[in-house]
């Protein structure tokens, strides 16, 4: 057998590699998109055994998309206002701190990365009841959740700055320093240098800071609690599996579902390249 | 506020002699000074002021204001409840109503926030002393002092990092830092469902709640926190290993030769990534449960005659979960190492190859070591992030199956986060959830450090910075 | 260097500066908590004349009940239902109608958890299972009913209602239900005959469906303990305080149900649940009222539904499977205004009454606590209303439970399903089980 025959039974093989966990990573996506188009004439819209719809239908979409049916384009909508705030503020705050500790000396800043450290080691979890009565105390819980959550998760973004920092550190420091000798202060430096030059590690930032609203179940509906104009989609559509109030939501579940995979899953795929430069160079730098 | 962890006694020595020196100088300042800067002691700012350095005086003697109305206004009245954290609770009145009164919660809080305060307001005061001496050095010296133009524009140049940091500073100390001291301290009280505030009031109870954790009789947390933390360790130690390894394959197969579409195979695997997991995690349970797709189409074809007990069996519900976490972890993997894979120099393989190397033997001996040096650091972080992966267990399972070998609500998949979690949503068990929040620290920070020690790539990893 | 002087100076003050504002917004700060519910601050008046009124709900003394807002939770599906009915009250009580009603869909068991996680934050008036009582009561989130609201709660409702609304001897609730128990619902094209357990399951077996029963629920896993005989109660005091536990069963009796529970988890045909729209295929299941609507979609032409079945157990004794009856309660948080208190009761009145249950079973065919209103035709000839009364015949009315136990319950079930206790588990280790769970029940009691 030749180099060439082996090459060509190695290549086949990895093919059908390929080709079983291509499909093993899309068929829940594909079951979750044939659930969301089952009738509710079928199972009453709930769970059912089988895997293809006997009949199909748009019933689930319908429900979502319609007002007067369900408050789920508002919920969506919100989720929309908090991933957009959440995006640009949290870039904005993560590009101020590692500016500042990629390129600036000063007393405290080693303190400040190690303890910064040091907290991210306590679960996020831990205080919770205690961000909740903080945010109550600013009015920003119940119908005022949105703008809470937005602070939430601007207010400690800046403990997230390693990937942005590192992306920084590689930017050479005398480009930095010729235009300070020109005359130019460190501001006009970093708004007019550093961040035209940095296009790659914005749009990553953005787009995972972006992303991560979207899951946010959890603190969301422990701040959004009892009333339903501030949930975000995560927190209304857990319910509809978690909580028996809601017979015959399976399927309204995996249609907002789809609603809410589908434009997520093509924005990522538009800026896939950034989002693989972001994360190999944060796993690098570590 | 904290001391670094890892310095030694000499840093601390150093801090104590910085501590001694600043006192001097504060004794030094005060008798060397004119009547200005002697002023300035009792009413900040009144030196800068009068030698027309209007905008350091003034912020400062604001501060000085501000502070003490908050003092009188506000923190006062909750500072000195702090030893009892209230001593009214809630009355009825006699038509019905409720008047509510002391509140633990807050008195805890803004105490803890007034102390912080009254810490920084000795800072700025010692920074007023020193600003005093130090316009006076230069007045005696001959030389002007700044102007406010220079000083305003110092914060965009030189003292740039001073505007860029203090929002980011600020929105970690309110929303992260206080937080975290307070529920410290919470560890220290019977906080919890019976002593909940405005009704009810909370005290302190000393190390009671960490004596419960570490107590094995039948009322104990201690077998059940011995169980969930070994999981913990044991999937974080898999999830992390696990994904890495079949990632890094998954990666190798695609950046093979001759291999065709590589940005299709990508893009299939990391559309995972972009699907929200509360989608994808909890349609998963769906699928794999006792009555869900895979165990009624097995049976349908007559694989099994019994359902596969997919999440209530406790071995298969941890097993599954680690294989799960495969599913969700392998592309995020895949996407790190294809670049790094790319980055090893071909003709190592080509000279490895021309002696005679085998596929295995090359990927032992080139591409493993130059991997796990590079991604080291990357792999610590993964590993503590593991340590606190609540989606997968939660959204899979909410730390089932429960057994009667383990108390206080935790299951077989529990990880120390997912029944803190548990802890404080269904049972309101907020001083056992503080207790738990710190031994997840400090297994965190264990870990962390003594694997950061070994780490091969670290100390070149300081150099460039 | 000095210039950081500044900056430290303009973070300090903006910290300073942003608590002193907020401090001021909420009170004037000397640990007295005020209580911010949404937009309803007290008001001018409503709070002078507040002295003797014992009775704050038929509101005689009051004459000015002020304005704001009432929020009320309750289940998803009777939200339109229970907005509709409240604008009705406020249309008939003119001089209540300076308050605005606002209804969330916050299910019974998440208004109670949200209840307890922030009182000042939670809903004015709020449903909530039976179960829940004793947490909300000690957590203090349940306003007492005394005097005439009182006597209403008592007399309007049928006993077994009119107890679950007490803790101690207070009553702290408004029943609106009586339906909460269950009882089975079966397709008759598989279950031949729904009076045997064996049967059932042997029926499910061979068509190949499902059977479901949730046993690691401390609610359903009682209609085996207590068929058998055995006894799990609780003691409690007029503050929610637990004051001592009567359970047996760790005994001869327990070990039976214990191992009538095992043997039907060891069936193919067994399904831990009790949701129909979350079970697929199913033949048969244990379940309630609510979902009565949700099951005639399933089953169709062959819907069914019976009392529990009875079951043969290991002693060669016939047994008749039990379990709770137990209710559904509409509460109101403690108020500090008085005139908002009164315009509460009379509204979660209102919502209790015979009329609203009427139309409330119209709508949603929630079984009435009210005692006319059971009388009603229509609820009287309810087919699925008809199998839990004739189930309630075999039930306890539920008491009152710590929350830990219903985890405990979880515990012992999930132990079934896991196989870690198993059909080939001995006598003494099911004893040992049993005795396991009985002492750990009775230290929940102090």
């Amino acid at each position: 057998m030749g180099l060439k025959a082996k090459r060509t039974i190695g290549n086949t093989l990895t093919y059908i590699f390929l080709i079983i966990i291509s499909i093993i990573w899309l068929f829940p996506f594909f079951c979750l998109f044939l659930q969301s188009l089952r009738s509710y004439t079928e199972g009453g819209g709930g769970v059912v055994e089988y895997l293809i719809p006997k009949q199909f239908s748009l019933d689930s979409y319908k429900f979502l998309l319609s007002t007067s049916d369900s408050q789920f384009l508002r919920w969506y909508g919100n989720t929309l206002i908090i991933a957009c705030f959440v995006a640009l503020l949290q870039t904005i705050v993560v590009l101020c701190v590692s500016y500042a500790l990629s390129r600036m000396r000063f007393k405290g800043r080693t303190f400040l990365m190690k303890f910064w450290l040091i907290l991210g080691m306590f679960p996020g979890f831990l205080t919770m009841i205690c961000l909740y009565f903080l945010l109550k105390q600013f009015n920003l819980t119940q119908a005022g959740a949105i703008p809470g959550l937005i602070l939430i998760s601007v207010a400690s973004s800046g403990m997230g700055y390693y990937v942005t920092k590192g992306y920084f550190d590689t930017i050479p420091k005398a480009l930095d320093e010729a235009a300070r000798i020109d005359g130019a202060s460190r501001a006009r430096v970093f708004l007019t240098m550093i961040i035209p030059m940095s296009k790659p590690i914005i749009i990553y930032a953005a787009l995972v800071a972006f992303m991560a609203p979207w899951c946010d179940y959890i603190f969301a509906s422990y701040v959004a609690f009892g009333f339903s104009d501030s949930y975000n989609v995560a927190v209304a559509m857990q319910r509809w599996v978690w909580t028996n109030d809601y017979q015959g939501y399976f399927t309204r579940f995996c249609a907002g579902g789809m609603l809410v995979a589908v434009p997520i899953t093509i924005l990522f795929i538009c800026l896939q390249k950034y989002y693989v430069e972001g994360v190999t160079g944060g796993a690098v730098k570590g | 506020m904290a001391n670094d962890a890892k310095s030694g006694k000499s840093k601390v020595g150093q801090f104590f002699s910085g501590v001694g020196y600043d006192f001097k100088e504060i004794g030094l300042t005060f008798t060397q000074g004119d009547w200005k800067t002697k002023v300035s002691y009792l009413i900040m700012g009144f030196g800068p002021i009068m030698r027309k350095q209007f905008l350091r005086g003034i912020a400062f003697l604001a501060i000085e204001v501000l502070f003490i109305l908050y003092m009188v206004g506000f923190g006062w009245g909750y500072l000195k409840d702090i030893g009892t954290l209230g001593t009214v609770a809630r009355v009825m009145n006699a038509d019905g109503t409720f008047s509510y009164n002391d509140n633990s919660f807050l008195i805890l809080l803004y105490s803890l926030l007034t102390i912080i305060l009254i810490f920084m307001f000795l800072f700025i005061w010692r920074m007023n002393v020193r600003e005093n001496r130090n316009e006076e050095q230069l007045l005696a010296a001959g030389k002007s002092l700044g102007t406010i133009r220079g000083d305003l524009h110092s914060l965009l140049d030189s003292h740039f990092d001073k505007t860029l940091l203090a929002l980011p500073v600020l929105g970690v100390f309110v929303f992260t830092v206080l937080p975290i001291i307070f529920m410290i301290f919470i560890a220290f009280t019977d906080y919890d469902a019976n002593h909940q505030p405005p009704t009810n009031l909370f005290g302190w109870v000393g190390l009671e709640n960490f004596k419960n954790l570490f107590s094995f009789g039948t009322t104990g947390l201690g077998s059940t926190f011995l169980t969930v933390l070994a999981w913990t360790l044991i999937w974080a130690f898999f999830a992390t290993f696990l994904t890495y390894f079949c990632g890094m394959g998954v990666a190798i197969l695609i950046n093979k030769k001759g291999i065709k579409f590589k940005k299709l195979w990508r893009t299939i695997l990391v559309m995972t990534i972009a699907v929200p997991q509360f989608v994808s995690l909890l349609y998963l349970n769906k699928m794999f449960a006792n009555d869900g797709l895979v165990n009624t189409y097995l049976m349908k074809w007559g694989w099994i005659s019994n359902t596969i007990p997919f999440w209530s069996n406790p071995i298969l519900a941890r097993v599954m979960i680690i294989v799960i976490n495969l599913w969700i972890g392998i592309p995020y993997t895949m996407l790190i190492t294809t670049g790094l894979l790319m980055n090893i120099p071909e003709d190592l393989y080509e000279s490895a190859r021309i002696d005679g190397a085998t596929g295995f033997q090359m990927f032992r001996s080139i591409t493993l070591p130059y991997m796990l040096f590079v991604t080291g650091p990357f792999l610590l972080t993964q590993f503590t992030g593991n340590l606190n992966n609540f989606n997968v267990i939660y959204l899979l399972t909410q730390g089932g199956p429960h057994s009667m070998e383990l108390s206080n609500n935790a299951g077989y998949t529990d990880l120390l986060v997912t029944w803190l979690y548990k802890m404080t949503i269904n049972d309101s068990n907020y001083r056992m959830t503080a207790v738990l929040g710190i031994m997840i620290f400090v297994v965190t920070a264990v870990i962390s450090l003594v694997v950061y020690g070994m780490l091969p790539s670290v100390r070149d990893e300081e150099g460039f910075q | 260097m000095k210039k950081k002087v500044l900056a430290t100076l303009l973070a300090t003050a903006m910290v300073a500066g942003c608590l002193v504002g907020c401090g001021g917004g909420s009170d004037s700060g000397s640990g007295s908590a005020p209580a911010t519910d949404s937009g309803s601050s007290a008001d001018s008046g409503s709070s002078a004349d507040s002295g003797s009124a014992a009775d704050s709900g038929s509101g005689s003394e009051i004459t000015d009940y002020g304005s704001g807002t009432i929020t009320i939770w309750v289940a998803e599906n009777t939200v339109e239902f229970t907005k509709s009915k409240a604008d009705e009250f406020f249309a008939a009580h003119p001089d209540m109608a300076g308050y605005s009603v606002t209804v969330e869909p916050v299910g019974e068991g998440d208004a109670a958890g949200n209840m307890l996680t922030d009182v000042e934050g939670g809903a004015d008036i709020f449903g909530f299972a039976q179960d829940q009582i004793t947490r909300l009561v000690s957590a203090g989130a349940l306003s007492p009913i005394v005097g005439d609201n009182a006597t209403f709660v008592s007399t309007q409702n049928d006993a077994g209602a009119a107890s679950a609304a007490l803790v101690g001897d207070v009553a702290y609730a408004y029943p609106m239900t009586s339906d909460n128990g269950y009882f089975l619902y079966y397709d008759k094209s598989v279950v031949t005959d729904p009076t045997s357990l064996e049967k059932i399951v042997a029926d499910c077996e061979a068509a190949g469906k499902n059977f479901y029963f949730e046993i690691n629920s401390g609610w359903y896993q009682t209609a085996f303990f207590f068929a058998t005989g055995c006894t799990l109660t609780y003691d409690t005091d007029s503050n929610g305080n637990f004051t001592g536990c009567n359970v047996d069963y760790a005994s001869d009796k327990g070990v039976v149900a214990f191992k009538e529970i095992i043997e039907l988890a060891s069936s193919s045909a067994f399904q831990n649940g009790s949701s129909i729209s979350a079970g697929s295929n199913i033949g048969a299941i244990v379940d309630g009222t609510w979902d009565a609507d949700a099951a005639k979609d399933i089953f169709g032409d062959n819907y069914g539904c019976a009392k529990l079945p009875s079951f043969t157990g290991s002693d060669g004794n016939s047994y008749q499977l039990s379990g709770f009856g137990g209710f559904k309660l509409l509460g109101i948080k403690p108020q500090v205004d008085p005139g908002k208190l009164a315009v509460c009761h009379a509204l979660a009145q209102y919502l209790t009454g015979t009329e609203v249950q009427l139309a409330r079973y119209q709508a949603v065919s929630w079984g009435p606590s009210n005692l006319t209103a059971q009388q009603d035709s229509a609820v009287q000839a309810d087919e699925a209303l008809s199998a839990l009364a004739e189930q309630l015949a075999y039930t306890i009315p539920q008491g009152n439970y710590p929350g830990e136990y219903w985890d405990l319950a979880t515990a012992l079930g999930d132990d079934v399903i896991s196989g870690t206790i198993s059909t080939s588990t001995s006598d003494d280790d099911l004893m040992s089980a049993l005795q396991k769970f009985q002492d750990t029940c009775m230290s929940y009691a102090k």
